[in-house]
């Protein structure tokens, strides 16, 4: 792809790190949901952290494509936590009318990731106990 | 727009090279006129002046073949074209002068020739200096219109042509849209022809911004512009992000439902400051507004999808759309309560 990155998608240890760096529109949205499906299915990733600092703006199809990829990460195992949400987006989000409904959310990628952890701790902790 | 005037020109110009230079040599033109042209005309406009640009480029190699021809006959020179041109110039402003009323004459004759004032002619006229000021501006728009006409020897073939060319050579957007300027120009080969010297080189505005609308990239493009621009009148961060939000809403069904659209990014002063957002597009129309208006209508994925949500995060909202001839999706957030 030419000109600087619009996302990386890197790996870490069970889990993706997705990051998206500047704004996106709806086909490069499209891209970004399409790769780190993809990625999940190849590197059996059990967690994701979408990082969404870098976007301006959270609008409808933005907000549906992440539910989307929440979705579709939750078929093939593997958890989902959106981190960096901004105070101005989420607010915005709020008055449109938007929830990201059963996705996850944190403040920041360390907490995500503490998120992801936890989620796949808990979910060994419950194999166990079956 | 450029894919479109490329295909026009591609269609006509065999060589590559050239047709890239013309095409460049159209959007020139295109850019310098926008100004001055409703966001609705800029995709017309850009069509018949690409179709001028390739007609005057034929004329152009036709008339150097003979002159090639006249060298290789060793026959005197003929009349410079100057002075062919500047009779002829002469005899279609006369022309032109003749078809205005005579207080039209008068009056313009006493401003532009004689240096009357204003005020004096109004005093004369019985009437206001603003008055007289408008009037004139709109006289020389028609004295351009019937010159262009007579310098051109052709009577216009349909009776809407005359307010078209009217309203394009006054630059005046309102009337521009109410007697469809756009369509007509599409339909109409005279008309087509005489709008680009019509609408000249406009003044730029730095208070605005336009963007055109064809591909998903250019929502991203204008919600920044509205950002950009808002962010000028010190809005707060929470405010510029809902002015984004909006525009990426409101311009996604461009992109989705017509072929193409224009946004326009507008800071007011009066009544109060704020930005205004003109989205227009001459796609398919809303069929039921008041149907995509509905609160909490999420799950609609038709025409005009995101307008209640968009409408949420602005002050003022206002929908006009007409099957088959597009939509209008205006929207304003105030600087400061009223
Ligand atoms: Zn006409």
């Amino acid at each position: 792809m030419p000109g600087p990155r619009l996302f990386s998608i890197l790996r870490q240890g069970s889990c993706l790190i997705a990051s998206i760096h500047t704004a996106l529109d709806d086909s490069q949205l499209l891209r970004f949901q399409q790769d780190l499906v993809e990625t999940i299915g190849r590197d059996r990733a059990r967690g994701v952290v979408i990082d969404v600092a870098a976007l301006d703006v959270l609008d409808s199809f933005a907000t549906s494509t992440l539910r989307d990829i929440g979705e579709m990460a939750r078929l093939r195992g593997a958890a989902t936590v959106v981190v960096g949400i901004q105070p101005e987006v989420a607010i915005a989000m709020v008055r449109l009318g938007l929830r990201t409904g059963v996705l996850e959310t944190a403040l920041d990628l360390e907490e995500g990731l503490a998120r992801v952890d936890g989620r796949l701790a808990g979910a060994a902790d419950g194999r166990r106990d079956r | 727009m450029i894919p479109i005037v490329r295909r026009i020109v591609a269609a006509r110009v065999p060589d590559r090279a050239t047709a890239d230079d013309l095409v460049q040599e159209t959007l020139a033109r295109v850019l310098a006129a926008v100004e001055r042209i409703e966001p609705g005309m800029v995709e017309p406009y850009a069509i018949v002046t690409a179709r001028n640009v390739v007609a005057t480029m034929w004329r152009d190699q036709d008339r150097q073949r003979r002159h090639q021809h006249r060298v290789v006959d060793l026959r005197p020179p003929e009349l410079p074209d100057e002075d062919v041109l500047a009779q002829e110039d002469r005899h279609a402003m006369a022309e032109a002068l003749t078809r205005l009323s005579e207080r039209e004459r008068d009056t313009l004759l006493a401003h532009e020739v004689s240096g009357q004032d204003t005020h004096s002619l109004a005093a004369e006229l019985g009437s206001t200096a603003g008055a007289v000021a408008a009037q004139l501006n709109r006289t020389r728009a028609r004295l351009r219109v019937e010159y262009l006409l007579a310098a051109d020897r052709v009577e216009p073939p349909t009776e809407r042509c005359r307010p078209v060319l009217l309203a394009l050579s006054s630059g005046d957007r309102r009337r521009q849209r109410e007697v469809d300027a756009a369509r007509h120009l599409l339909e109409c080969e005279l008309c087509a022809r005489l709008s680009e010297p019509l609408m000249g080189r406009g003044r730029s505005r730095d208070d605005e911004v336009r963007v055109a609308v064809r591909v998903d990239a250019d929502v991203v493009a204008a919600r920044q512009a509205a950002r950009e621009l808002a962010a000028r009148l010190g809005f707060a961060s929470t405010d510029l992000t809902e002015v984004a939000t909006a525009v990426s809403e409101i311009v996604r069904n461009i992109v989705r439902f017509a072929d193409a659209g224009e946004v326009l990014v507008e800071l007011l002063d009066s009544p109060r400051r704020g930005i205004r957002i003109t989205a227009r597009d001459s796609g398919p129309g809303i069929p039921d507004v008041q149907e995509a208006l509905r609160e909490g209508y999420s799950t609609y994925r038709g025409l005009g999808l995101g307008l209640p949500g968009a409408r949420r995060l602005m002050d003022e909202f206002a929908v006009a759309s007409e099957p088959g001839r597009g939509t209008t999706v205006t929207m304003t957030k105030w600087r400061e309560a009223g």
